[in-house]
């Protein structure tokens, strides 16, 4: 295969020892920001960006790939140890993970956190470098109406994140598709929700309502207990390190997580985080132990932590393929391209083929240094709870608020993140789970422009949704998943009716 | 409050519901108000319509469960430390919006915060602040040239 | 002495990668802050970057500071520069067509006649393509397509009230159809209204030329025309003025100063800007980053506001997007 050839040039222009400490560099750095709470992959690659504007496009955007790669590990350590997720894609993670840290489990946590990420990124960075050309044909046919029935596959898993109670669980998705309306709409240009303040005609952040649930809703809840029952959380019990088991329930989780992550992160707009729900919804269901979800289940960390970097490495199939950035990260990394005027598209791959596949060999070698770096650091981490808490949790609402103020420097930004803050708080206080509203937020607006941009294509006729075979099968998923339950537990009580 | 003559025997799920009313009708107000008009297909109050039904069916919902006894009992917490929380905070946004900058607004927020956590050596943890918040201002602003509100005091650098 | 101590972090920290990059001796004093009304990246900030680079290392000013202030297509960076820059010879704002467009349809009470214009610096020239299977072959074709229904030809391209969506309706509007019936899918960016055209889900796309330059060249997009009123070197597509369709629409780019500005000051400014934009290295960042040049000085580009401002007002009035 002519790609073989490519790919080994590539690794002859990334093994060289200089090409190899740019990527060691970028992978260090890459995690030292990423693991600052509050500060996902997206802020981390643009603060970085800048760092590689004074070198040769190659070792430039090799250091870039170790960044790209460094950042999304970084980003869910703290999700795990401090339940302070600073981007959506590790909310999922941050869901079982923070209660394995709560436990004492941190360190398995963590590590089949970063293994399930090298594994995922091994396979899925290997699927960038051969069926990407395949990949982008199929992804530009997925048309309105395709999206539209994966927000409603999406729609139906979220009820795996919903706790003890649907109602309180739909509640809080409704939060969320509540704030998904604020601003102007897409496709008319008509603002919702906006009171007159034009602040909020760019809608809500995904990353400010995340981050003011998660994090400060956290500090706030910790320190609301404090008095009562001191909570000192546990750094170490039982080995760091992973066992037999936790390999065992670990390995299928990270192969199934990459499989969702990879296609769905290499859609145009398929984005991150809905692989990661998905791949939640999956491994609870298939888990053995499904009554561990919910108090630090070890496959709801390797499956959606695989998701996570897989369609990471998915997103860069549109954007070398096509030029077409489908997240935040992927827009600053294209404004990294640009400014060697290097133009991704269909002609980089024949024009810059070098380049391509010297970036493709960087990501394997930074994503091998990853592991080597991170495993050890594992205990280096566990430890960062054994801060004393009134420091750690001041340290992460600085570095919260810090990651909303880079973003967006706006007093309305600041007070958005208290009010979520004090929401999330009162929603943990009273047992309504936080992660929905974080997913009605990114589905609302997806599934809402979805759908109209069906209807409009064919002038308001709803038959379109399912005229196409593809969104016609996805619509008919989301249906049984939905229904499924139901008949089967009214099958139960009939059975047990009979006996 | 009117809600105590009543009997419910889940306070929170009926104020749950009184906000969720609420947000219903302030959203289908917001909705009947929209001028943009789609030509073809759905108009953007189509979803904002649909969201308050879905509120009011929530709102409705929980009504229904506040004369139900309570299935989780709220525990006992410190309001103090949410004011102390609620202070540091206002001092990051004060700090923020009166031009103060960003070492002086994230000082603020870390002292206050460990105060909401029950130390009270506030003067060693405004220094602590202080430090971390400048270090974080050079790590930021300086080598990687991130703009962050400047105050009199990132002047001085 | 402090500044020592952070110029020595930096080395440290990065291993020296971050060599701190002083500018030639300053020639003049100028020390400036420019807004760009968006999120890092995108079309405005990085003019408002380009600037500060070739700013600093003509000499033309001392130092130069970009601040983003993101939201509303501009308009809340514009209110925030209005408010806080009056009269303050320091404060350079960026800014384009789409913040016209902006502050009319999100009836902002600012708009981009109540700042000081300095200097036009580019204008990108904005094309109009089919799929490649599309039996649609010239802009005749596509005019004739669109008088024989209107809502079944299906465009696709950027915000709606943005510039793609403003040639769409001038396009429909030359075809003889009502331009209030067109039938514009508004995507968030030239890259998924990308998709919708390789998808084969539209009937024409619009973006800007350099988004799409990379399909347009490998032949899966037929470009049928470019917004441009001239022919550009190494574009294929011929304006629309030149194939008997009065319409030109450039995506042009400005730079203001603050409102109330007079006298020496503003000369001041005027003079920085001027030179800069005349200086090698700024042709060389044209050149990089794949703009065209649409230079006007400070008078003429304040005519040309205000006519853009009554011309953008009155398509948008025409498509229902304001009153």
């Amino acid at each position: 295969m002519e790609s073989i050839g490519f790919l080994i040039d590539g690794f002859a222009l990334a093994i060289q020892p200089v090409n190899v400490i740019y990527a060691a560099i970028g992978v260090i750095i890459g995690t030292a920001v990423g693991v600052l709470p509050g500060i996902g992959p997206a802020l981390t690659v643009a603060l970085l960006l800048p760092v590689t504007f004074k070198l040769d496009p190659g070792g430039s955007i090799i250091m870039f790939a170790g960044i790209y790669y460094g950042g999304m590990y970084g980003g869910s350590t703290t999700a795990i140890l401090l339940n302070t997720p600073g981007e959506s894609a590790s909310v999922v993670t941050a869901l079982e993970g923070n209660r394995m840290a709560r436990s004492g489990r941190g360190g398995p946590a963590l590590a089949t956190a970063a293994i399930g990420s090298f594994v995922a990124a091994l396979i899925a960075t290997g699927g960038l470098a051969f069926l990407a050309p395949v990949l982008v044909k199929v992804a530009v046919k997925f048309g309105p109406w395709d999206y539209f029935g994966l927000m409603l596959i999406a729609f139906v898993t979220v009820s795996a994140t919903f706790g003890s109670s649907p109602l309180r669980g739909l509640t809080s998705l409704a939060f969320g598709l509540w704030l998904g309306l604020m601003g102007l709409d897409q496709l008319s240009g008509q603002a919702r929700l906006t009171f007159g303040v034009p602040e909020l005609l760019d809608g809500v952040e995904v990353t400010t309502l995340a981050v003011g649930l998660f994090a400060i809703g956290e500090a706030l809840l910790v320190a609301s207990r404090h008095l009562y029952k001191p909570e000192k959380p546990i750094p170490v019990k039982g080995s760091i390190w992973m066992t037999r088991e936790d390999w065992g329930r670990s390995w299928r989780p990270w192969l199934r997580g990459t499989l969702l992550g990879f296609p769905i992160g290499a859609l145009p707009a398929g984005g991150a985080e809905i692989p990661t729900f998905l791949s939640y919804n999956i491994e609870r269901k298939l888990s053995r132990k499904p009554e561990e979800f919910g108090s630090g289940a070890i496959e709801g960390v390797a499956g959606p932590e695989a998701a996570n970097n897989a369609s990471a490495a998915g997103t860069l199939v549109p954007l070398l393929t096509l030029g077409l950035p489908t997240s935040a990260t992927a827009a600053v990394m294209l404004a990294g391209f640009q400014q060697y005027n290097i133009q991704p598209g269909p002609l980089l791959f024949t024009q810059h083929a070098d380049l391509v596949w010297g970036l493709v060999a960087s990501l394997f070698i930074a994503n091998v240094m990853l592991l080597v770096l991170n495993l050890p650091l594992v205990g280096l981490w566990v430890r960062l709870l054994a801060i004393p808490l009134p420091w750690l949790y001041a340290g992460i609402l600085v570095f919260a608020s810090m990651g909303t103020i880079a973003a967006n420097p706006s007093v309305v930004e600041l007070l958005l993140l208290t009010g979520f803050g004090a929401v999330g708080f009162l929603m943990r206080r009273y047992d309504y789970p936080v992660a929905p509203a974080v997913v009605g937020l990114i589905l609302g607006p997806l599934a809402d422009s979805a759908l109209r941009r069906s209807l409009q294509m064919s002038l308001g006729d709803p038959l379109i949704l399912v005229h196409h075979p593809s969104s016609a099968i996805m619509i008919a998923i989301a249906a049984i998943a939905l229904i499924a339950p139901f008949i089967f537990k009214g099958l139960s009580r009939f059975r047990q009716d009979e006996d | 409050m009117q809600l105590k003559t009543i009997q419910t025997a889940n306070r929170p799920a009926a104020v749950v519901a009184v906000v969720l009313f609420a947000i219903a009708a302030v959203t289908w107000w917001d909705a009947s108000h929209m001028t943009a008009r789609a030509t073809y297909g759905m108009s953007a109050s189509a979803a904002s319509y649909l969201v308050a039904v879905f509120f009011v069916a929530l709102g409705l919902a929980h009504l229904v469960n506040a004369f139900k006894p309570a299935d989780i009992e709220a525990e006992a917490a410190d309001w103090g430390a949410i004011g102390w929380i609620g202070v540091a905070l206002a001092g990051l946004i004060g700090a923020i919006w009166l031009g103060g900058g960003f070492v002086l607004g994230s000082t603020l927020l870390f002292a206050f915060t460990t105060r909401a956590f029950g130390r009270r050596a506030l003067l060693v943890d405004l220094c602590f602040g202080a430090v971390l918040a400048v270090l974080v201002f050079f790590l930021f602003n300086k080598l990687l040239t991130l703009a962050l509100p400047m105050g009199p005091l990132e002047r001085l650098f | 002495m402090r500044k020592f101590f952070g110029r020595g972090l930096a080395a440290v920290a990065v291993a020296g990668l971050l060599a701190a990059s002083t500018g030639p001796v300053a020639a003049k004093d100028l020390e400036l802050t420019i807004t760009a009304p968006a999120g890092a990246g995108g079309g405005w900030d990085s003019a408002a970057r380009s600037l500060q680079e070739v700013m600093m290392a003509t000499g033309e000013a001392k130092s130069v500071q970009v601040v983003n202030v993101p939201g509303a297509g501009g308009t809340v960076g514009l209110a925030q520069f209005i408010g806080s820059a009056k009269g303050n010879p320091d404060q350079l704002f960026v800014a384009g067509i789409t913040l016209v467009g902006a502050s009319i349809s999100n009836k902002s009470p600012v708009d981009l006649t109540q700042i000081t214009p300095i200097a036009r610096l580019t204008g990108d020239p904005l094309v109009i393509v089919v799929p490649k299977d599309s039996p649609i072959q010239t802009i005749d074709d596509l005019l004739k397509t669109i008088k024989e229904d209107v809502a079944k030809t299906i465009w696709v391209g950027g915000s709606a009230g943005g510039a793609d969506h403003i040639l769409a309706a001038l396009v429909t509007k030359a075809a003889g159809a009502d331009p209030s019936k067109i039938n514009y899918v508004a995507y968030s960016g030239g890259g998924e209204s990308l998709a919708a055209m390789l998808g084969g889900q539209a009937t024409a796309g619009v973006s800007g030329y350099g988004e799409w330059e990379g399909q347009i060249k490998s032949g899966d997009l037929r470009a049928l025309a470019i917004s441009y009123p001239e022919p550009i070197e190494g574009i294929e597509a011929q304006p629309l003025k030149a194939q008997g369709l009065d319409i030109e629409l450039v995506n042009w780019r400005g730079v203001f100063a603050a409102p109330e500005l007079n006298g020496e000051d503003l000369e001041a400014l005027k003079t920085a800007v001027a030179n800069t934009l005349k200086s090698p290295q700024w042709q060389e960042v044209l050149k990089t980053r794949g703009w065209t040049d649409y230079y006007a000085p400070s008078d003429e580009f304040k005519t040309f506001i205000g006519s853009e401002t009554e011309r953008v007002r009155g398509i948008l009035t025409s498509i229902g997007l304001a009153n």
